[in-house]
């Protein structure tokens, strides 16, 4: 049977970067930003995995000094492409929403928040290029490489050992 | 990726405001006289996506609608052949903003058909749900997609820079609203404790009494948005509506009562198909409702819960309804804005008072035992009421499912209001008409996403 009361994975941390994991487990490449951070987590870092609800997703970054966003996106570039963004100096380009007219992205989800004056004092974004958001879809190959090379990446820059 | 809803107009799109790709044609003829056409292919900050054609010719309305292309969804074919236990799960997938008004409806039109009898306390925890979900729902929409309109800014974005703390009272009622309906839904969104005969799950006493502080705080919260939503510039605009809604002697109606009317209607949730009907128009994927002996649109939505169930509010949302000025009667389609933050208001003290109650039952669920029937329900989504029929066979199995959503249902009024609207504003020039018709249809927090549900298709084959 299912117990619909899990535990919270939030957590929050006042010093060192705290990685927020967004996406959908179910969803293909979508699932990229959640086992990075699973990924991070096991490593010892701060990481937490996020279905990127606005308001829950800004509050989540309420506290955290240093916090490290990490998503899939879907601009049209090659899949398994690696996209950073200095959230404090730049603005996500529009191409990193979700082309509806009734979803928001993390493009917005920042804009609200800087307008708010709730940014972090550190925020930076890694963007995944994703191929497929089929649901039940594992992730594909260039997404699954890009996924070793910025955890490789992200551990040797901040991972303990 | 992106998760759920809008607020921010992306780029790409067409049709935004001040720079209205949506297409505007002025013709002269052979007379000197003016037509004009103003289509708007996209509406932004609704759910899901509109269209909207205006005609005006010769200073006069020829021809308006309101259509809505996404296109059809066929849950009600998905649903066909599943156990009627699976309806709760899949019908909370049509919407990712009310999620909760389709398990309700669900569950309870499949207790209906199964006879199946829930206790005070599964009942009082599905109000507690419910609560939740209007309460994210309403402020989201009021603070992040309805409350710009009104200020004249592009989005809440835009607004949030000059109202900050307005908008940080928003974020933190939806959040609460969130809040409520992970703590017995066991998430916000698509939530997974809902089951016919009640939960698969209890919350712990010490978990609902920690909500406490906070709902004692949304409550206060709920009142300041009421009051400040009070002061915004409210259109001149008046109409007679035949509001239709759930109506519940002893509470303000969510799950149960009788389908009612303020001009006398009284029925039963079975009696739904007998008096109303859906019909499909050529210009859009959402059927529309109507009333099937008249043929004439209702309003159903927070104007007519309030119209209908006045009396069963509390004595301070009573007072506070007095106090911003809102009669029982709320007539300016406008001012539905007001009312959602009113019916917050009402929510966040309910849930308060379900969280100082609450006691652990000895089971969260009763037992269900499948058999043939037919079951109706209409419980109250955040923008009105949605019907769920269901036909199931010996063992249990859905045979035919009908839900009638609330945007269908107030679909053919959008478009009512919007020919008597468009007269009134028809000197205004066609940016600041196209914004006057898309905040009217607002006022409905329609969910287009939703409403394309059904579809006959005929296929001629020779």
């Amino acid at each position: 049977m299912r117990h619909p009361f899990f535990k919270s994975s939030r957590q929050k941390v006042v010093s060192g970067w705290f990685f927020i994991g967004i996406g959908s487990r179910f969803r293909g490449d979508d699932a990229v930003g959640c086992l990075l951070a699973d990924e991070l987590a096991a490593a010892g870092l701060a990481a937490i995995e996020h279905s990127g609800e606005p308001t829950s997703l800004i509050d989540d970054w309420q506290g955290p000094e240093r916090v490290m966003l990490l998503d899939a996106v879907f601009s049209g570039a090659a899949p398994g492409i690696i996209h950073h963004f200095d959230l404090r100096t730049e603005t996500l380009p529009a191409a990193f929403s979700k082309p509806t007219t009734h979803a928001i992205g993390i493009a917005e989800a920042v804009e609200f928040a800087r307008a708010l004056g709730k940014l972090p004092p550190k925020i930076e974004f890694y963007g995944i290029e994703g191929q497929s958001f089929d649901y039940g879809r594992s992730l594909s190959p260039p997404v699954q490489e890009a996924l070793e090379k910025l955890k490789g990446m992200l551990l040797k820059r901040y991972g303990s050992g | 990726m992106a998760w759920g809803f809008m607020f921010f107009k992306p780029s790409h799109s067409v049709g935004e405001r001040g720079n209205p790709s949506g297409l505007r044609v002025t013709m002269e003829n052979a007379h000197n006289e003016k037509t004009t056409t103003i289509k708007v292919n996209y509406l932004a900050r609704v759910e899901g996506e509109g269209n909207m054609y205006i005609d005006i010719e010769k200073g006069q309305l020829k021809s308006l609608n309101f259509g809505i292309h996404e296109p059809p969804r066929f849950f009600e074919a998905f649903l066909r052949g599943r156990k009627f236990s699976e309806a709760p799960d899949i019908t909370s997938r049509i919407c990712g903003i009310c999620p909760i008004a389709y398990q309700m409806s669900s569950v309870h039109a499949m207790e209906n058909a199964l006879e199946v009898k829930i206790t005070p306390w599964i009942r009082k925890m599905r109000r507690f749900l419910y609560c939740g979900e209007h309460i994210q729902s309403h402020i989201l929409h009021a603070y992040l997609l309805h409350a710009p309109d009104f200020l004249g800014y592009e989005s809440s974005i835009h607004m949030a820079k000059d109202h900050p703390q307005e908008v940080e009272h928003g974020l933190q009622l939806k959040k609460i609203g969130n809040e409520i309906m992970e703590m017995i839904g066991g998430r916000a969104v698509h939530p997974i404790n809902v089951k016919v005969g009640g939960f698969y799950s209890a919350p712990s006493k010490k978990a609902m009494r920690d909500m406490v502080p906070m709902l004692d705080r949304a409550c206060d919260m709920a009142r300041a948005a009421t009051k400040w939503v009070a002061t915004l510039p409210f259109p001149e605009f008046e109409r007679q509506y035949t509001y239709v809604s759930l109506h519940h002697p002893d509470e303000y109606a969510f799950n149960e009562g009788q389908i009612v009317s303020n001009k006398g209607l009284d029925i039963t949730p079975a009696q739904f198909n007998a008096t109303f009907e859906e019909i499909h128009v050529e210009h859009s994927n959402a059927l529309h409702c109507r009333f099937r002996e008249t043929g004439a649109c209702y309003y159903n939505g927070p104007l007519a819960r309030f119209a209908n169930n006045f009396d069963q509010l509390s004595q301070g949302t009573r007072d506070l309804a007095r106090e911003v000025g809102l009669d029982r009667i709320v007539s300016n389609p406008f001012k539905s804005i007001l009312v959602r933050c009113l019916e917050s208001f009402e929510y966040c003290k309910e849930a308060l008072q379900i969280a100082r109650d609450y006691e652990e039952p000895d089971s969260p669920s009763v037992p269900v035992h499948p058999q043939a029937g037919e079951g109706h329900a209409w419980t109250e989504a955040p923008r009105g009421g949605l019907y769920h029929h269901y036909v199931l066979d010996d063992e249990g199995n859905i045979i035919k499912a009908q839900l009638t959503i609330p945007t269908s249902q107030n679909q053919a009024m959008i478009e009512d209001d919007l020919r008597a609207l468009v007269p009134q504003y028809i000197d205004l020039p066609d940016d600041q008409l196209q914004w006057k018709c898309e905040q009217a249809i607002r006022n409905y927090d329609p969910c287009i996403s939703c409403a394309t549900h059904f579809l006959n298709l005929h296929v001629k084959r020779s």
